[in-house]
This record gives structure tokens, C-alpha cells and sequence, in this order.
């Protein structure tokens, strides 16, 4: 044959297409669907209602389109300000003090002894409270007039102080409510990796000689590194979130002092009823936290770790 | 007295005895092996020796200084676990350095000794790296460097290399026999496997539910085991055990299939030995081929009928699973690369090989 | 045929009808319709449910009542009164929304139901209804749009209404050797008095907000004070405002612990347990100290006009109902109204624990309810404009207010700057909202 070209079949670059590969898409399309129905509609509709000036009770069609007037309000806006500042001090103080007690806790309460697993159960109490019963506990208990505390100072003869109604006192009874709820959270999550730590590194760590601050300071801690990191994460998401036992033990009050960013967008959307403007505000509240998150992500992502033993 | 010792040493959990009065005495400088099936109390020895696991009586001393309360740093001693135990956090030169760190040495110190492990160890180009970059093997050898820059009295080991594969296993059991003739410390080592026993040891521990069975260097164990459970448990393959009856004249034992003289170092012990009922120990690797060897029939070779079920090539020998008398032995037969399958026939077996047991008591009759 | 259109079809067969034929009764033709009602689930209210049963079984009319906690109670009222078909006939609002639900047009006028002999009950004597109470919740209009005057008109009847009183425990006032004080200036040193005797004096709202703004607008109007002048300008930094919060700091200082934190109800708790000697707040603390499961001082309590600064003025509140635009039934809804607010149905709810509303209700109750003779008197100087009834207002109360009021009461920071700094925001607000856009305009001229 005078040289027919040998016509070349170039093999397909890829798997020719074929309706099962939909397969995977088609199971987490549900999963997406939730996602996007549930989360980012949220996200967008808040962003949206940000540029217009919609009051509550009136229709969304007559409101205004403002534009980027609330977001110019806003850098201006003294309140918002002092309620960043407020939420920023009181993450500084629970997470702090919650952090240092939880795993104190859980490092002294790891080992089974007798009693332990008791103090466990009713340590982790306050974790099973829903926050709005959290808020009306320790609104009665810090009561000036009929609550507890003031009736026990008062027994060791301390005049009765308004707990819910001066500003640094206040602060104070949210940061302790918050501890008191929160505690336990970290301790559990702590305990819970300290227990799944393998026995016999820190049996080795005891043969290389670490004392019981050493061993701890420089082998478990270390060892539950991402634990605390999760742990830090999520409370500190959980402070920017808190909102319902503010709202009940102090609503905000007095003045703004225990005012935190998420209960002032609520107060400014609900009660002064400027939707729009608190649209603007929960907007900022977003690109807050997710910066910090990215921040602590950076400092090593615990989402990616894999164990490493 | 240096070394180290276990004086009546018990350890109960509760109420359960896991190990009864022990007592055993490890000369300094010696590789002693403790070896024993799982559960026998060998990691529990180990434990209590490195102050790991509390004792509950007796008493534990290391070179000469009762540490029977001690802390394990206060021990002079340094380990090596199965799981390896490195800190994930620390690169292998953190790994290895920890003790000399929190014990405050220098600097410049530390340094050196980590090099000179990790270059004894081939670890040199690795000191930077985190345990989970790091291969199995490496890691292994990052363990036993933390273990070697401690320059420790002495060096525990509890089943280090049960986590590698075959291969690495008998490279690693001869780096730690070179290891141990240059660092000339005592080691007790722990492990499950007779072969780690018998190629390392200077001396093995056999032990069964807390108990010693026996203590003597490869070749004594090997040789003259003492009961049953040691003769069975030293050697790959593992004896074979035939239910026998001492003949009247005390030189033979005959069994369903088999009729062997008794070689004659037993003559004496097999006399003195009331009962008739024995089990007679015949190890796999002193069966052999009629001719093998080529020369003729020694006096000491006594012939057995085996019925072959399956013969097993694996190079220069034949391991055959066979019937003596319609009971299940082993035997390996060396006939060299080129042979064809073995099949039944007549096998000559060693008679100075022959051992005898009371079959009441499993304890050797010698 | 839509089910709207002949619903109308039906109305105009049945007003035909009811132009030929005669009824026995003003209720006949409208048996068995079933009215649908949305008030707040509050005590006076609750009372009411009897009455209503009454009603039903007189009249044959049927009443649906849709309960709702009181704040949630606007936002389905505009819901529902926006629609083109609504489902409620009668709806009662806080006196504060009638502006905005007038303005956007929800709701009827009751002046035509007024000019229809065969609806309104010639006894029913609008006339008796205490005038504040009316002008307040039911007129619409004046020159500030929610104001009673001649440009207003009305919209609704009071119902659940309310003013304040002051309320006092006449055992300590005796153990004392106090007299009741008339003016605010014998008020403070009654407090004062009380407070140095260790009593803790008057109890207030005082918690950040809403609540401490109250309890301040409860001063401001007696002591002369007022939000805004004529002209939308803010004037909460007057010296009458500044000496209503002096006032404030002083009732703070003097009264139970813990004010800073008390909104109506723990301010309320405090004089009902015995833990304040004076409230001076809505006339309901009556109703609440007579029932034994709040009260422990039934018996003990005094009543007393507001007192009064340079003029007397009480606060308005409270409630009011009246007819949505688009209710189905509006004929039917009126007599239902008139039903629970005429001299029987008044009288009714004294019986049943609630509030009246009439002149003559009052008068005849002296007996076993010490606090209605004050009522009577107490009532024309009630001020319909207490406080200012504008979209702006919950900014304004809250925001504005609500944050300087708490910095009053709970710092010894000088007042003035306090005021004038709210001053400042108030007008920041207002500029905001274009009210100033004809002081502009006319200033440009």
C-alpha cells in the first residue's frame, strides 16, 4: 500500500464522560444545599440588607438604599467601638482564666483517684445548662436586693454591692458567669487528650528524668498542642457568639459595659430596630472573627495535623 | 555487689499474683535476655525494674544501691519501648538530647554527645527532622540514641523490635549485640522471640506466669533445657514431644512407630527414673535423609519411619509436617538445593539428641 | 368567584337586608360570626377573658383571642393589618403605635360607626371616658401627628389604660411621722429622710434602656421638663430636664439596692416586698398589691396624687383598641368594643381585677379600692405627651437616653455635661432624619 497514513487513534486524555461520574457531586449535594441554605444565604442577605436603611415592622420595599452610609456610620460610631473593646476585654479575661483553670483541672484530675470521676460529673454541669437558664441563675444569685451572694457577703459582713448595675462589678459577673459555664468545656476537651496521650511516652519522659512541672511543661502540653489550639478557637468564636446570658444578666447594662459586640447588633436590630445599621455591624463582626480564626489557623492549623506518633 | 538484682520481688494487681517471690541477679556489663510468652510477667520484670511499676514487696537493687523506691530518674538507667515512645513534638535531636537537657548539662555537652550517638547510630543527616518524617527504622534507632546519650548504668529494652519488619529486625538485633560489646553496659532486654534471645543474649531469662523457668546462656537453654515448657518454647522449629515407654533394660524408649537408644549420657538419669511412662523430645533440625552426608550409617543414627504429608522446599533443607506411628512431627531435613521432594520412607534420627521427660512433672530427665 | 368578592357579595346582600327589615336585638344579625382578637397576654387582659365569655353568650357572637406577649404584639399586628384580607377584627396597641399604624393607614376610624344609630348604644356615654385616657390612646392627629387638638381624630378606645400614682406604706409613713408629700421638693426630702431612718425609699426602673428612661420621663413632665420644644428641637439638657435626673441620682442613692439593674417588674418586686417604702410609677401596683402571690404588704399601702413640681403631669399608658382597616368583620368588632368598655363592662372589670376607664367607674368603686378616688383626681393631669411618639423614639429612649439616664445614676459625674452630650446625639439623630429640613429652608429664606 502506497503509505496510507497510518491514521493514529490518540488515546482520550482523560476517562470519556459517563453519568456515574456525577455520582460523587450527586451525594454531597445535600450536604452543599444545607451548607449554602443555612450559612452563606445568611452571610449574603446580612450583607445585602447592610446597604439599606430598613426599620422593623416596615416593609422591606419602602426601605432606602443607603448605600455605604452605614458602614461610614459605623467607623465613627463611639458605641461600636466601646462594644469591640468591652468583647475584646472580656475574651482577653474568660479565655485566660478558663484556659489556665481548665487544664489545671484536668491535669490534676487525670489520674483515677478516688472521688475524681464524681467531681468530673458535676463539674461538667454547667455545660448541659442552656445559656438562657445560665443567665437566669446567676441573675438571681448576683441579684443585689434578694440575691445570694449578697445575702452570704452579708453574713461575713460585707455591705451588699449592686453586682448587675456598676459597670466594673457587672463586667466582673459576666466574665465569672462565662468561667463558670465554659470551665468545663476545656477541662473535658483536655482531659479527653491528655487520657488518649500514649503511656509510654510519658513514661519515657519520666525515665529521662522530667519532674512533675517539666513533664507537664514540656511533654503533655506540648503533646495536646492542637487540643488547646481547637480549644482556643472555639471559645474564642464562642465569645464574638455569646449573647443570651449577657442579655438576661445584664442586657448590655449598665451603660454599655457589658455591652459585647453580638448583644449590641441584637440591641441596635431588635430594640432600637435599625436593621439595616446592624446588618453593617454583624458584617464587621464577621470579618473579626474570621480573621482571628485565620490567625490562630496560622499558628498551626490543628484541622490539618495529623497525629504524629 | 554491682549489677543488677531482684530480691523476692512480688507484684500483685488487687488480689491477682502476677508475680510470685523473684528473684534473679544480672551481672554488670551483661546482656541479659528475659524472654516468655505473652502475659508471663517479663514487661511487668522490666517495669519494676525501671521503677515504672511499683513493687509490692522485695527488693530491687541496682549497682549495689537499693532503688526499690526510687524514681526512675533517680535509677541511672535508661529505656527503650516498643512503640519507640519519642516526644512528637521534638525533633530527633530534641529527642535525644531531653535528659541531658533537663538534667543541666552544658551546651557544648549535650552537642557533642548527641553527635556522637547519632553518628554511631548513622542519625546525623536526620537531627532536624520530627519523628513522624522519620521511617520506622530510623525511628527505632532515634530511641535507642535517646537511650545511649543518657550513658546510663544500665539499659532496659522492652520488645523494641517487634514493631519493625523481618528484614530490619535481625539487621537491628546485630547493630545492638555491636552496640552492647561497645558500650559495655548492662542491658535487660524483654522480648516475646526465642531468636532475639538466643542471638543477643550473654544470658536468658525463661520465664512462664511469673515464674523462672530457667537461667543459663544460649547454649545451656538450648541444650539442657530443664523442662518441657523451655524445650519447647527455645528453637524454630519447636521440638516435637512423643508420648514413649522406658524399655525394661533402661537403653531404649519405644513409642507407636519408633524404638530409639538412649544415648548415654541419659543411661544413668533413665535407670534412676521410677516411673515407665515418659515423652521423649525429638527437635525437627536432628532429623535427617538416610544418606545424607554421603558416608555411611553412624552407630548414633537410628532409623524412623516417617509418612510425609506435606513437604515444604525452602532452599538447601526440606521441612516435612509427617506421622511417626499416626502423631504429628516436624522435621527438617538438609538435602541440599537440588533434591527432589522427600517422600515417607525410613529417616535416621540423632540419637545423642534424644531428651526425656517425666510426664507428671514436664521436667527433664537428665 | 374569589372568596374575598363574595364575602363582599354577602355584606351587601346582608346592609340591603338590614335596610328593610328590623332586628329584636343590635346583635341578631351578626350571630355567629366569629370575631377574631389580638391582645397582650398581660393581667388586665386576662381578666378580660371572662367578660369576653359574657359577650359571647349575650350576643351569640363569637371571639377568637390571639394572645401574644406584648412586645412581639406590633410586629404580627402590621403583619397581619398589611395584608389585603386580615384575619383580626379588633387589635389593642401600646399607646406609643397608633401614630405609625394611623399613618400607614391601618386602621378605621370610629366615627362612622358612631353616626350608625343601630351600632353604638346611646347609654354608652363616650363622654365619661377619662378625656386623657382617650386623647392619648385613641386620638390621632394635633400638630404632632399623635397628638389629640382639632386636627385629631379618633381611633380607638382605651382599654388597659393606665396613669401614675404614688404609692406609699402608710405603716412606715406613720412609724415615721411622715406626711405624704405633694410636691417634688417634699418627695426628695421624704427620701432623704427615709434613707437616713436606713429605709430604703423609692424604688424605680433603672436598668440601662428603656427602663431607666421611665423611670426619668415619670419626673420630667411634673418637674417641667420636656424631650423637644415646638420645633423638633431637643431640650433634654434644660435645667428642668437636668433637675428631673438630679432627681434620678437621687432616688438611686435613697432608694432599695440594686435600682441600677431593675426594670418594671424587680422595681415593682421591691416595694410589693416590702423592701421600698414609696413606688411612684403606674396606677397597676394597686391591682398587684392586693394579690396575696406577689404582695406582702396588702393593707399597708397608701395612695397619693403625683406629686407635683412646677405642674402636675402624670404619665399615659397602657392600651387601647380599635379596628383594622382591613378587618372582615368592623361592624361586629365595634360592638364587641363597645361591649367591654360601656358603664356595665367597666364595672365588669373592676369586678374581674382589671383597670377601668371611665370617670364614673371610678367614682363608684371608692369602696375597697383606696387608690380610685386618686385615679379620678389624678387623671386630668395626665400628660398625652409624656413622651414624644415617633419612629425615632426607641433610638432615642435607648440609645440616647437610656445610656446617659445609667451614667447618671450610677457615676458621680456632673450631670450637665451628661445632658448635653445626650442633647448633642439627640439632635444628631433628628438632623438625620430631615426634621430640621423647614428650619432650614426657612432660614435660608
Amino acid at each position: 500500500m502506497p503509505d496510507a497514513a497510518e491514521e493514529i487513534v490518540p488515546v482520550a486524555a482523560r476517562r470519556p464522560w459517563d453519568l456515574s461520574m456525577l455520582g460523587p457531586y450527586f451525594f454531597i449535594l445535600p450536604a452543599v444545599a444545607v451548607m449554602l441554605a443555612g450559612l452563606v444565604y445568611p452571610v449574603i442577605q446580612a450583607f445585602y440588607l447592610s446597604f439599606y436603611d430598613w426599620k422593623i415592622g416596615t416593609d422591606f420595599d419602602d426601605a432606602p438604599y443607603v448605600g455605604l452610609r452605614h458602614f461610614i456610620r459605623m467607623i465613627g460610631d463611639e458605641d461600636v467601638g466601646e462594644s469591640i473593646w468591652v468583647t475584646l476585654k472580656f475574651g482577653f479575661w474568660t479565655i485566660s482564666i478558663e484556659m489556665l483553670l481548665g487544664v489545671s483541672l484536668a491535669l490534676l484530675l487525670e489520674k483515677p483517684i478516688r472521688g475524681a470521676s464524681v467531681f468530673r460529673t458535676i463539674f461538667i454541669l454547667p455545660l448541659m445548662v442552656s445559656p438562657v437558664v445560665v443567665g437566669l441563675i446567676w441573675r438571681y444569685l448576683f441579684d443585689a436586693r434578694i440575691g445570694w451572694i449578697n445575702y452570704y457577703l452579708g453574713q461575713i459582713g460585707i455591705e451588699p454591692q449592686v453586682w448587675l448595675g456598676d459597670a466594673d462589678l457587672a463586667f466582673f459577673a459576666i466574665v465569672f458567669t462565662d468561667i463558670w459555664q465554659w470551665t468545663p468545656f476545656i477541662f473535658i476537651i483536655v482531659i479527653a487528650g491528655l487520657q488518649a496521650l500514649p503511656s509510654e511516652v510519658l513514661e519515657a519522659s519520666k525515665i529521662d528524668g522530667a519532674n512533675w512541672w517539666q513533664h507537664i511543661l514540656y511533654v503533655k502540653l506540648p503533646m495536646i498542642r492542637s487540643i488547646l489550639l481547637i480549644a482556643l478557637l472555639m471559645r474564642l468564636i464562642d465569645v464574638f457568639r455569646a449573647l443570651e446570658v449577657m442579655y438576661i444578666l445584664t442586657g448590655g447594662g449598665p451603660g454599655r459595659a457589658t455591652e459585647l459586640l453580638s448583644l449590641h447588633i441584637y440591641n441596635r436590630a431588635f430594640d432600637t430596630q435599625q436593621l439595616g445599621y446592624a446588618s453593617a455591624i454583624s458584617v464587621l463582626l464577621i470579618v473579626i472573627v474570621f480573621f482571628l480564626s485565620y490567625g490562630i489557623l496560622k499558628m498551626g492549623n490543628p484541622l490539618k495535623e495529623k497525629a504524629d506518633i | 555487689m554491682s549489677g543488677v538484682q531482684l530480691v523476692d520481688v512480688t507484684k500483685f494487681y488487687g488480689t491477682v499474683n502476677v508475680i510470685p517471690p523473684l528473684n534473679l541477679s544480672f551481672d554488670e556489663g551483661e546482656f541479659v535476655v528475659i524472654v516468655g510468652p505473652s502475659g508471663c510477667g517479663k514487661s511487668t520484670t522490666l517495669r519494676m525494674i525501671a521503677g515504672l511499676e511499683p513493687v509490692t514487696s522485695g527488693m530491687i537493687r541496682i549497682a549495689g544501691k537499693d532503688v526499690t523506691w526510687a524514681r526512675p530518674k533517680e535509677r541511672d538507667i535508661a529505656m527503650v519501648f516498643q512503640s519507640y515512645a519519642l516526644y512528637p513534638h521534638m525533633d530527633v535531636a530534641g529527642n535525644m538530647s531531653f535528659a541531658l537537657r533537663l538534667a543541666g548539662t552544658s551546651k557544648e555537652e549535650v552537642a557533642r554527645r548527641v553527635r556522637a550517638a547519632a553518628e554511631m547510630l548513622e542519625l546525623t543527616e536526620y537531627l532536624e527532622r520530627k519523628p513522624k518524617d522519620l521511617s520506622g527504622g530510623q525511628r527505632q534507632r532515634v530511641a535507642m540514641g535517646r537511650a545511649i546519650v543518657r550513658d546510663a548504668y544500665c539499659f532496659l529494652f522492652d520488645e523494641p523490635l517487634s514493631n519493625l519488619d523481618a528484614k530490619l529486625r535481625s539487621t537491628m538485633r546485630t547493630e545492638l549485640a555491636i552496640l552492647h560489646k561497645r558500650l559495655d553496659r548492662t542491658m535487660v532486654y524483654v522480648t516475646h522471640d526465642q531468636i532475639e534471645a538466643m542471638t543477643m543474649a550473654d544470658r536468658i531469662v525463661i520465664m512462664e506466669q511469673g515464674h523462672v523457668q530457667q537461667v543459663g546462656t544460649p547454649r545451656e537453654v538450648y541444650n539442657n533445657p530443664r523442662n518441657l515448657f523451655v524445650a519447647g518454647f527455645i528453637g524454630s522449629p519447636s521440638m516435637n514431644f512423643l508420648d514413649a515407654e522406658l524399655q525394661d533394660d533402661e537403653l531404649r524408649v519405644t513409642g507407636q512407630g519408633f524404638d530409639l537408644p538412649l544415648p548415654p549420657r541419659l543411661h544413668e538419669a533413665a535407670q534412676g527414673h521410677g516411673a515407665r511412662q515418659v515423652i521423649v523430645g525429638l527437635r525437627p533440625e536432628h532429623f535427617a535423609a538416610r544418606h545424607a552426608g554421603g558416608g555411611t550409617e553412624a552407630s548414633f543414627l537410628a532409623p524412623v519411619d516417617l509418612d510425609v504429608k506435606v513437604a515444604e522446599y525452602i532452599g538447601s533443607s526440606q521441612f516435612l509436617a509427617a506421622d511417626i506411628g499416626g502423631r504429628q512431627v516436624s522435621a527438617a531435613i538438609e538435602v541440599g538445593p537440588d533434591s527432589a521432594p522427600l517422600t515417607s520412607g525410613t529417616y535416621l534420627f540423632d540419637t545423642n539428641r534424644v531428651y526425656l521427660f517425666d510426664k507428671t512433672t514436664g521436667d527433664a530427665i537428665a | 368567584m374569589s372568596y374575598g368578592l363574595m364575602k363582599k357579595t354577602t355584606a351587601t346582600v346582608a346592609a340591603i337586608l338590614c335596610a328593610t327589615a328590623s332586628f329584636a336585638n343590635p346583635y341578631e344579625k351578626f350571630e355567629g360570626t366569629t370575631l377574631v382578637v389580638s391582645w397582650p397576654a398581660l393581667a388586665h387582659f386576662s381578666a378580660a377573658e371572662a367578660l369576653v365569655d359574657e359577650f359571647t353568650e349575650e350576643t351569640g357572637i363569637e371571639v377568637e383571642i390571639d394572645a401574644l406577649q406584648y412586645l412581639k404584639l406590633r410586629d404580627r399586628q402590621i403583619l397581619e393589618m398589611s395584608k389585603p384580607e386580615g384575619e383580626y377584627d379588633v387589635v389593642s396597641w401600646v399607646v406609643m403605635w397608633k401614630g405609625e399604624y394611623v399613618s400607614k393607614g391601618l386602621l378605621t376610624p370610629l366615627s362612622q360607626f358612631f353616626t350608625s344609630g343601630s351600632l353604638v348604644d346611646p347609654q354608652y356615654d363616650i363622654d365619661d371616658v377619662a378625656g386623657a385616657y382617650l386623647q392619648n390612646g385613641g386620638v390621632v392627629g394635633g400638630k404632632k401627628g399623635y397628638m389629640p387638638g382639632v386636627s385629631g381624630a379618633l381611633y380607638g378606645i382605651p382599654f388597659g389604660a393606665e396613669t401614675s400614682i404614688l404609692a406609699y406604706r402608710k405603716d412606715i409613713f406613720e412609724e415615721q411621722g411622715i406626711e405624704v408629700p405633694t410636691t417634688y421638693d417634699e418627695l426628695a426630702a421624704v427620701m432623704t429622710k427615709l434613707h437616713d431612718a436606713g429605709i430604703p425609699a423609692l424604688t424605680s426602673r433603672g436598668k440601662t434602656g428603656h427602663q431607666v428612661t421611665a423611670g426619668w420621663l415619670l419626673h420630667l413632665a411634673p418637674l417641667g421638663g420636656k424631650i423637644f420644644d415646638d420645633e423638633w428641637n431637643p431640650v433634654v439638657n434644660s435645667p428642668e430636664a437636668v433637675k428631673a435626673a438630679e432627681f434620678m441620682r437621687h432616688v438611686a442613692k435613697t432608694g432599695p439596692v440594686g435600682i441600677e439593674t431593675f426594670g418594671f417588674g424587680e422595681a415593682a418586686a421591691a416595694f410589693l416586698q416590702g423592701d421600698a417604702a414609696m413606688h411612684l410609677d403606674t396606677l397597676k401596683i394597686a391591682a398587684m398589691s392586693r394579690n396575696p402571690s406577689l404582695s406582702k404588704i396588702d393593707g399597708k399601702v397608701g395612695y397619693a396624687l403625683h406629686p407635683v413640681g412646677t405642674r402636675c403631669g402624670s404619665e399615659t399608658g397602657g392600651f387601647a383598641m380599635g379596628i383594622p382597616a382591613n378587618a372582615p368583620n368592623r361592624e361586629a368588632a365595634f360592638l364587641f368594643i363597645q361591649y367591654l368598655t360601656n358603664k356595665a363592662g367597666d364595672q365588669r372589670m373592676v369586678e374581674l381585677g382589671g383597670d377601668p376607664v371611665r370617670i364614673s367607674t371610678l367614682q363608684n368603686n371608692t369602696e375597697g379600692f383606696d387608690d380610685y378616688p386618686i385615679v379620678a383626681e389624678q387623671l386630668p393631669c395626665a400628660d398625652p405627651d409624656w413622651r414624644p411618639l415617633i419612629p425615632e423614639w426607641n433610638e432615642i429612649n435607648i440609645d440616647v437616653l437610656g445610656q446617659a439616664l445609667t451614667q447618671v445614676i450610677t457615676t458621680d459625674d456632673p450631670i450637665q455635661p451628661i445632658m448635653d452630650k445626650a442633647n448633642e446625639e439627640l439632635r444628631a439623630i433628628m438632623e438625620r432624619e430631615g426634621y430640621y429640613t423647614w428650619a432650614t429652608y426657612r432660614a435660608a429664606q
